[in-house]
């Protein structure tokens, strides 16, 4: 029997702003505790909020990136419910009139190829604070630095397939958020978070089954893993003749399990109703027009350019535009100017390669890879010799040719002087020319080889192969 | 219309309230009555297509994204019930609950 | 410029009343501070000016009336205070009042009721009753108070004072402890218009820290006018039942023939959904409430009661014991009709009905009525106790002062005679930021009419 299984997701992201969602404190990460706080984020009495440009400005960004409608009219709700990290006891959220709704995000499933997921809705709201159980033996702590910090909440449709599927799509999602610069998504220091909605049935059948919501998903590393266990489970519970029941989930890391949240400290009556604090979220087309200026190109359609422009596959392109700063990177690089195709694979492998072991740092600036590439165009330098030039650039700066020269690595195209090594490596190798003379003219590379040798690499390969030759071809 | 006590219990818990044994048949008489008593609304013919008033302006105003001091004349420690080493404390609440 | 002394010693003169929360001791240092620091600039330098327990001030404690916020010290100040200030006034005190407002007799204060300074037997009306009551003294020329559904008029009318709540969003509510956040508005009590009138001047105006206050100046005072020539006041005969007590009706009859002399054309007219504007009312003010209170939880501010070990149980023991019987029986009521299942029935219908009631208003104005005049309440005040054990009773006494909070709109009461000793208030209910108008009016009015006189 074959299962199909059916994932959406819910996805918190963190805006980029100076200051939070309500009010003037900072949304830096790691301060101290309770000290990025203020009587409206604290929940004071008498506090109200009042909502911040920037972050209403981002999210009609992020909305207008999956193709959403954005609304001219939002309205925020309270959403109430009692937690020690949760001040005013309701958190500021939209509801029944959502900033934006129907949106797409495209994405590239390893079994269906490329899918249009479904962005149901995205909906402004502010972050709670934060519950740190393992601090004190016996009490709970609370940092009320991230309450009021603000969030979007974008709900994906149940149109993923397998958790492979809910990986691919989050990443794409993250890489889209990333790219228009809207929040850094790190999962790891909880500026991306993620719930996931899960049912199973059996394949060929299109009833809606009871589905459970996943959470405590804190890593990308982990987003496949808790679904998987998820899907297991209910697989194996509706086999053995059971059924699934309409719970929340905890996803434990350390145990690669999920478990049930306990029902009693469930309340899914959230009561509710329109913040009476805040007047209707009013866009005019001007400030949607404004936000939609601040798009840059998106990472779809940059690999499309990519591909049409520089002649590059799908797959180089793909891998030229997974970040921002690498295609602005690679682009600087020709425009340097470099040849397209040599530049994409000095970028792929060199430049990125350094950078992952260098804090995501490009350190080597376009002008001085497009010179490297250009040495080696020009023979100057050996493929190996460049690679050579490139690190000590990337280490200590400077110019290529400089430094190239620094490391004796130039090469040499001199032919009285390779006509010198030849003569040497021939004279030293009688059989072996004798054995060529005799028509074994695969031996080429060998007396290449000794060339180089011979010349600590500096000797201009192209050109002594044919020095080579014409001694070779010269009667004895 | 009346509302019975395990309702009024309902809601209690919902509000994070106690409600006592002994106060709870008023309690629950009480709002019944309050409840009957703005029931009458309902009387009203209902019309769908007045839409709610809200008094104030018609739409928000944007606040600056700028970094402002934090307007507090004292820090949590002097008016928190129980603060220690820069958090606030309250008694456990399990991960998992 | 009164000196610190002579100021203190008239608000704890009044203590008997039981009108003020604030020590002595706490009250005398303070306004020692004060005047020193005091702007002599400012156009109410020097005046002291009684604030209630719910609006926070640095100076002194906020508790709402409430044990829930029990020697609470706010880090901020409301900015009304901070305007007041600024203008040169005094803080004088807190002032008791019905926990979070909630209450028409200041009878629901954790801190014992307060009297009303005319007969100890009766109430000063509420929410605001201690600031009422302090005016009414003579401790102070002004005092803040608040209202959600009538508690500075309603006190003002019980007590023989001004009271004025302005229009929604022409006083900022930061800092003003939220009840009813819809229905919310700082209001002003004085001896006389002219006293709440600048009072309340200095306090309004726009503040980016409140979302719901207009983009507006603050409000510029209108001089005393000659006459009322011009103006035309509707009499809304849902005002003025059959019922309504004879001494109140003979009392707004002389008010309405004074206006009248004074050239105002006055006119019969009529606000259908009146009748339902209580009811609207105490769906939208306890569910808006349920919501607001939800953040005394005694986490972060506050006293913790009982030795609750775990979480759930300090926030049942704290909000149980915390909150009063009157606050407990709103925010059951608020929590049951938003939730689940009950919504539509009642918060939905009560918002529509709401914007009924709001455009009867708007339809009365429309047709060339100034401003309308109606009692303030249907009777004078009431004995302690009364209406204690019926809640419904006690909710009727806002009868006529809930609409103007429902619809948004700016409303003054002023003493227009006495029954049997008691005072009686008129209501004058103006178009929304046309507070100019209406204090116009009341000028005239109170010029003409005997505020201590027998109806």
């Amino acid at each position: 029997m074959s299962w199909e299984t059916i994932i959406g997701l819910e996805t918190h992201v963190q805006l980029r702003t100076k200051s939070k969602m309500f009010c003037g404190c900072s949304t830096a990460f790691g301060a101290p505790p309770n000290t990025q706080v203020c009587p409206v984020c604290l929940g004071l009495p008498g506090a109200l909020p009042a909502a911040n440009r920037a972050a209403i400005g981002l999210a009609v960004r992020g909305a207008l990136a999956l193709g959403c409608t954005v609304h001219p009219k939002s309205i925020f709700a309270r959403k109430n419910y009692f937690y020690p990290d949760l001040p005013k006891g309701y958190q500021i959220s939209q509801f029944d009139q959502p900033l934006a709704t129907n949106g797409t995000l495209s994405f590239v499933s390893a079994e269906r190829g490329i899918v249009n997921a479904t962005i149901v809705r995205l909906h402004l709201e502010e972050d709670a604070g934060k519950s740190i159980h393992d601090r004190f033996a016996k009490a709970t702590a609370v940092d009320l630095n991230r309450s009021g910090v603000p969030l979007i909440e974008i709900v994906g449709g149940p149109d993923l397939r397998s958790p492979a599927e809910a990986r691919a799509y989050l990443l794409t999602l993250k890489q889209l958020l990333e790219y228009i610069g809207i929040s850094d998504c790190d999962m790891e220091k909880g500026s991306l978070r993620v719930d996931a909605n899960v049912s199973v049935r059996r394949a060929g059948e299109a009833a809606l089954t009871t589905r459970t919501e996943v959470k405590n998903i804190n890593s990308f590393a982990f987003v496949e893993k808790a679904l998987t266990v998820e899907r297991d489970r209910q697989i194996a519970l509706v086999e053995s003749g059971g059924s699934v029941t309409q719970q929340t989930m905890l996803y434990d890391s350390k145990e690669n399990a999920v478990r049930p949240q306990r029902s009693k400290e469930e309340s899914h009556d959230y009561r509710y109703f329109p913040e009476p604090d805040l007047p209707p979220l009013v866009l005019t087309p001007e400030f949607v027009a404004e936000q939609q200026s601040e798009l840059p190109e998106l990472p779809a359609q940059k690999r499309e350019r990519f591909m049409a422009q520089y002649a590059l596959s799908r797959e180089h392109a793909a891998v030229l535009t997974a970040s921002r700063a690498v295609a602005e990177y690679y682009e600087n690089v020709v425009r340097a100017p470099a040849d397209p195709q040599a530049a994409a694979n000095w970028v792929m492998t060199e430049a990125l390669a350094d950078a992952n072991d260098h804090q995501e740092q490009l350190r080597v600036t376009p002008a001085a890879l497009a010179q490297i590439i250009a040495l080696v165009k020009g023979g100057t330098l050996s493929h190996q010799a460049a690679k050579k030039v490139f690190g000590e650039v990337a280490a200590k700066g400077g110019d290529p040719r400089t430094i190239a020269e620094s490391l004796g690595v130039v090469q040499v195209a001199d032919t009285n002087v390779l006509a010198g090594w030849v003569t040497d490596v021939l004279g030293a190798h009688p059989t072996e020319v004798a054995r060529y003379k005799k028509g074994e003219v695969k031996l080429l590379p060998f007396f290449v080889g000794k060339v180089m040798r011979l010349s600590n690499g500096k000797a201009d390969p192209k050109l002594t192969q044919r020095v080579l030759e014409e001694k070779l071809a010269a009667p004895a | 219309m009346s509302v019975s006590r395990e309702e009024v219990l309902r809601i209690a818990q919902l509000a994070e309230l106690d409600v006592d044994d002994d106060t709870l048949p008023t309690l629950a008489e009480q709002m019944s009555r309050i409840l009957d008593y703005v029931a009458q609304l309902s009387a009203v013919p209902a019309n769908g297509s007045v839409k709610a008033f809200v008094p104030g302006p018609d739409a928000i105003r944007f606040r600056a994204d700028e970094v402002t001091p934090s307007q507090l004349a004292f820090g949590p420690d002097e008016f928190a019930p129980d603060f220690k080493e820069g958090f606030f404390v309250v008694p456990k609440l399990g991960q998992f609950e | 410029m009164s000196d610190a002394k002579a100021v203190a010693d008239r608000l704890v003169k009044a203590k008997r009343l039981n009108a003020l929360l604030t020590p002595p001791k706490d009250l005398r240092k303070s306004l020692n501070m004060q005047v020193a620091a005091a702007r002599p600039t400012g156009v109410l330098y020097g005046m002291p000016v009684a604030v209630k327990d719910n609006i926070c001030t640095l100076e002194f404690t906020t508790s709402c009336g409430s044990r829930i916020l029990e020697g609470f010290r706010s880090p901020y100040e409301a900015t009304a205070v901070a305007k007041l200030k600024a203008a040169g006034a005094l803080i004088a005190g807190k002032t008791n009042c019905d926990e979070f407002g909630m209450g028409s007799s200041t009878e629901h204060s954790a801190y014992g009721r307060v009297l009303h300074p005319l007969d100890k037997t009766r109430v000063p009306g509420g929410s605001s009753g201690g600031s009422a009551a302090l005016v009414a003294a003579g401790a102070v020329p002004a005092a803040l108070g608040s209202e959600t559904g009538g508690s500075v008029r309603q006190p003002a009318a019980f007590c023989g004072v001004v009271g004025i709540k302005p229009t929604y969003g022409r006083v900022s509510r930061y800092g003003l402890v939220a009840f009813g956040s819809s229905l919310d508005q700082i209001g002003v009590f004085g001896r006389s218009v002219h006293d709440a009138a600048r009072v309340l001047s200095v306090i309004s105006g726009r503040d980016p820290r409140d979302s719901t206050c207009e983009d507006r100046d603050p409000l510029r005072l209108p001089t005393v006018p000659e006459s009322l020539q011009g103006f035309v006041i509707g009499l809304p005969k849902e005002y003025f039942p059959s019922e309504l007590d004879p001494a109140v009706r003979r009392a707004c009859d002389r008010a309405i023939r004074m206006m009248k002399e004074l050239g105002a054309a006055v006119r019969e007219v009529s606000l259908p959904h009146t009748p339902y504007a209580v009811p609207t009312y105490y769906v939208i003010a306890p569910a808006e409430a349920s919501s607001n209170l939800a953040r005394y939880d005694g986490v972060r501010y506050g006293p913790r009661f009982n030795g609750a070990t775990d979480l759930r149980g300090l926030y049942r023991a704290t909000r149980g014991q915390g909150f009063g019987p009157e606050v407990r029986r709103r925010i059951l009521v608020g929590t049951y009709v938003l939730s689940s299942g009950y919504y539509d029935a009642y918060y939905r219908r009560a918002q529509q009905m709401r914007a009924l009631i709001a455009q009867d208003f708007r339809n009365v104005f429309d047709r060339g009525v100034d401003l309308l005049f109606t009692p303030t309440v249907p009777s004078p005040a009431f004995k302690a106790g009364e209406k204690l054990a019926d809640p419904i009773a006690m909710y009727m006494s806002d009868i006529f002062t809930v609409t103007a909070n429902l619809a948004g709109l700016p409303a003054i009461s002023l003493p227009i005679g006495r029954v049997k000793g008691l005072p009686v208030g008129g209501q004058l209910i103006g178009q929304a930021f046309l507070e100019d108008e209406m204090i116009e009016a009341a000028y005239a009015l109170e010029r003409v009419v005997p505020p201590t006189d027998e109806a």
